[in-house]
């Protein structure tokens, strides 16, 4: 009976479409709190979920900072969150820094807002149209998979 | 009965859910045919489920952990509700009640953590669940431009306890009482301070300890972080013998494409209750499997010293890491830990890449001297449509325990159509005389022990993962996200399927 009541969660989690994003709130580089609505983007904002430690994260990082300062002027926001805990955390900003983002990176150090994401892996990306609906889901990165990203964000502006 | 009826309504709420409120969520599954190496009487057939749901309405939320672990022995099955939570979040106020995460300052009196997805399984108790260590209780924060404080009133996790551990009360034995705040007195200056009194089960008195923390942005792109946690009885900025107290600090600079992060600690008689707070450890956290397992283990009882680490990022995506990390141990006796890593990335095109460590460390108090590692790795992506990655490490120490010289090799290749299918096989070998030995026997075996895995990872669609592994995996130390465990040994075949809704 626990068995089938198991499976029919299972079954019955395929059927729901994602959540908004929630206004969190994370604290930045400078140690002050920002909010979701203070950096999210006109028309998409795109987070990246990623760690000092994560190996294919040090990969992704310079293509979405190209990514950025190519959508920027269209209403596209990148947010970089790191899920780096207390052990890595002064490692962080100029980890950050030194690979060039320009965009707000801000700290999940519980991974609080990393749960409630649904992101269970370093790098996750995620795209969140303007009504903050989650429309595209991306775990882990391959070289390569920049281009489908790219061609995502320009869909998405298209539409 | 009455979790049927929570589930029954779990599941109607789920349906009856409408523009206004979002139900989403995650689930877990994980079946396993196999056994432990040298445990042939005891086969088993494990399956797990962790499903996590979420219910937002407004400023409202509410979430709930479900674990379910089944297997052929009674005693360690469960299914159970093992997190529940009640919030409300508005732009100044936050209130949790039930079950959430939260860290005071860098941990030195308070540390949470989650690992999304991991599944842990304990050697003793042989039953599988969620590896976290959570708060239970009330948490109250709030915040306006100059301030943010917080209230908590909690019992955290003693998670080596599975969540079907009799009585339940034994997995909470500590009860804590913190506020904290932090003033930002200037855009670039804030100081904060927590007091805490905690109390263990069974004992009537409070232990009182308090934090002093600050962040200073500095010029030249410079930041600093401090922190001094400490029993109020003692006599501050003493750091006497007897004494309890943790000192943390952390300065970090960058320049260009030049990032620099120095940190300093000076932890003694700083284990608080059944061990709820966790401050840094100051070792570099390794992705490499040989150096990942080699962790050195940090002593709250005593530990002193400093990790530096630079890293160079070039335009061209080449990159390079140095590490250098010393650690001092006052038990007994004087214990020396010391690392120095270096990490070379180099892009030959846009197809194909180099990668390369090498790792010379010390840990007196783990018994490892003169540990050397190495690894080389390189990636050759065809068109972006397929890749192949390979990589081979090597490490070698002396084991003072057994007077012997230890070899370990890792090697694997992997092969991934981009963007939904890697297959890779794992090849490992030892010759460490703790793991070639079979417990079971009265003889010391010592010939060379190998182990052999594939994996199969199929991203089926945006929301649905398959993971397979068959064949021989090797456990022993592991760290995720900064935090350490250890896995177990398998060996048979493992499923597992990832969802999000």
């Amino acid at each position: 009976m626990k068995l089938l009541l198991s499976l029919l969660l299972i079954v019955s989690s395929a059927v729901f479409s994602g959540p908004k994003v929630h206004n969190f709130k994370l604290k930045n580089l400078e140690n002050r709190t920002t909010s979701y609505e203070d950096v999210k983007g006109e028309e998409l904002t795109v987070i990246d979920f990623w760690a000092t430690w994560c190996k294919p994260c040090i990969k992704s990082i310079p293509k979405f900072v190209d990514m950025y300062d190519e959508f920027e002027s269209q209403g596209v926001q990148f947010v970089g969150i790191s899920v780096d805990g207390p052990r890595n955390l002064s490692k962080v900003k100029p980890f950050a820094k030194s690979l060039g983002i320009d965009y707000p990176v801000l700290l999940d150090t519980d991974n609080n807002v990393m749960a409630r994401l649904r992101v269970q892996a370093v790098p996750t990306l995620l795209i969140v149209n303007s009504e903050d609906e989650v429309v595209y889901f991306h775990e882990g990165y391959t070289p390569g998979e920049e281009k489908m990203i790219e061609a995502e964000i320009k869909k998405l502006l298209n539409e | 009965m009455l979790r049927l009826l929570v589930i029954s309504s779990v599941i109607g709420l789920l349906y009856s859910s409408s523009a206004f409120a979002q139900l989403y969520g995650t689930n877990t599954f994980e079946f396993q045919y196999g056994n432990l190496p040298y445990e042939e009487n005891t086969d088993l057939t494990t399956s797990y489920d962790q499903l996590n749901l979420f219910y937002d309405q407004g400023k409202i939320s509410a979430y709930g952990r479900f674990e379910h672990f089944l297997t052929p022995f009674n005693d360690r099955n469960y299914f159970l509700l093992t997190q529940k939570r009640l919030q409300y979040d508005d732009d100044h106020f936050k209130v949790r009640i039930g079950n959430f995460y939260k860290t005071i300052g860098r941990g030195l009196l308070l540390r949470s953590y989650d690992i999304p997805g991991s599944v842990y399984e304990d050697s003793f108790y042989r039953t599988r669940y969620a590896f976290n260590r959570d708060q239970e209780g009330v948490d109250i924060s709030y915040k306006n431009d100059w301030i943010e404080a917080s209230v908590i009133r909690a019992r955290p996790l003693f998670n080596p306890l599975p969540p079907n551990f009799k009585p339940d009360s034994a997995r909470r034995p500590d009860l804590i009482e913190a506020i904290e705040s932090d003033f930002y007195l200037t855009e670039d200056l804030s100081i904060g301070g927590a007091f805490m009194r905690s109390r263990s089960d069974g004992r009537d008195d409070y232990r009182e300890l308090a934090s002093l923390m600050y962040n200073y942005n500095l010029p030249f792109n410079l930041q600093v972080y401090g922190e001094y946690a400490f029993d109020t009885d003692i006599a501050l900025f003493q750091f006497k013998e007897e004494d309890s107290y943790a000192l943390y600090s952390g300065l970090n600079y960058f320049y260009g494409s030049f990032g620099l992060s120095a940190e300093y600690k000076n932890y003694n008689q700083f284990r608080l209750g059944s061990g709820y707070n966790d401050p840094p450890s100051l070792i570099k956290e390794h992705t490499y499997p040989v150096l990942n397992r080699s962790t050195h283990v940090l002593s709250t009882a005593n530990e002193s010293g400093f990790q530096v680490e630079g890293f160079y990022n070039f335009e061209d995506g080449h990159s390079v890491t140095a590490n250098i990390t010393t650690a001092k141990n006052e038990i007994a006796r004087t214990n020396y830990y010391r690392e120095y890593f270096l990490e070379g990335y180099y892009q030959a095109s846009d197809f194909l890449s180099f990668k390369a460590f090498v790792d010379y460390a010390t840990d007196e108090r783990k018994g490892e001297e003169n540990r050397i590692s190495a690894g080389l790795i390189s990636e050759k992506s065809f068109n972006y449509e397929w890749s192949f990655a390979l990589d081979v490490q090597f490490q070698t120490y002396y084991k003072t325990a057994f007077s012997q010289n230890v070899e370990n090799y890792y090697a694997s290749i992997a092969y991934s159509t981009i963007p939904d299918l890697t297959v890779s096989l794992i090849f490992e070998a030892t010759d460490d005389l703790l793991l070639t030995d079979n417990p079971n026997t009265f003889d010391i075996e010592d010939e060379t022990r190998t182990w052999l895995g594939g994996n199969v990872r199929y991203k089926i669609n945006q929301s649905h993962t398959l993971d397979v592994f068959a064949g021989k995996r090797r456990g022993g130390p592991a760290c995720t996200s900064g935090i350490c465990y250890e896995i177990l040994d398998f060996e048979g075949v493992e499923l597992r399927f990832t969802t999000r809704f």
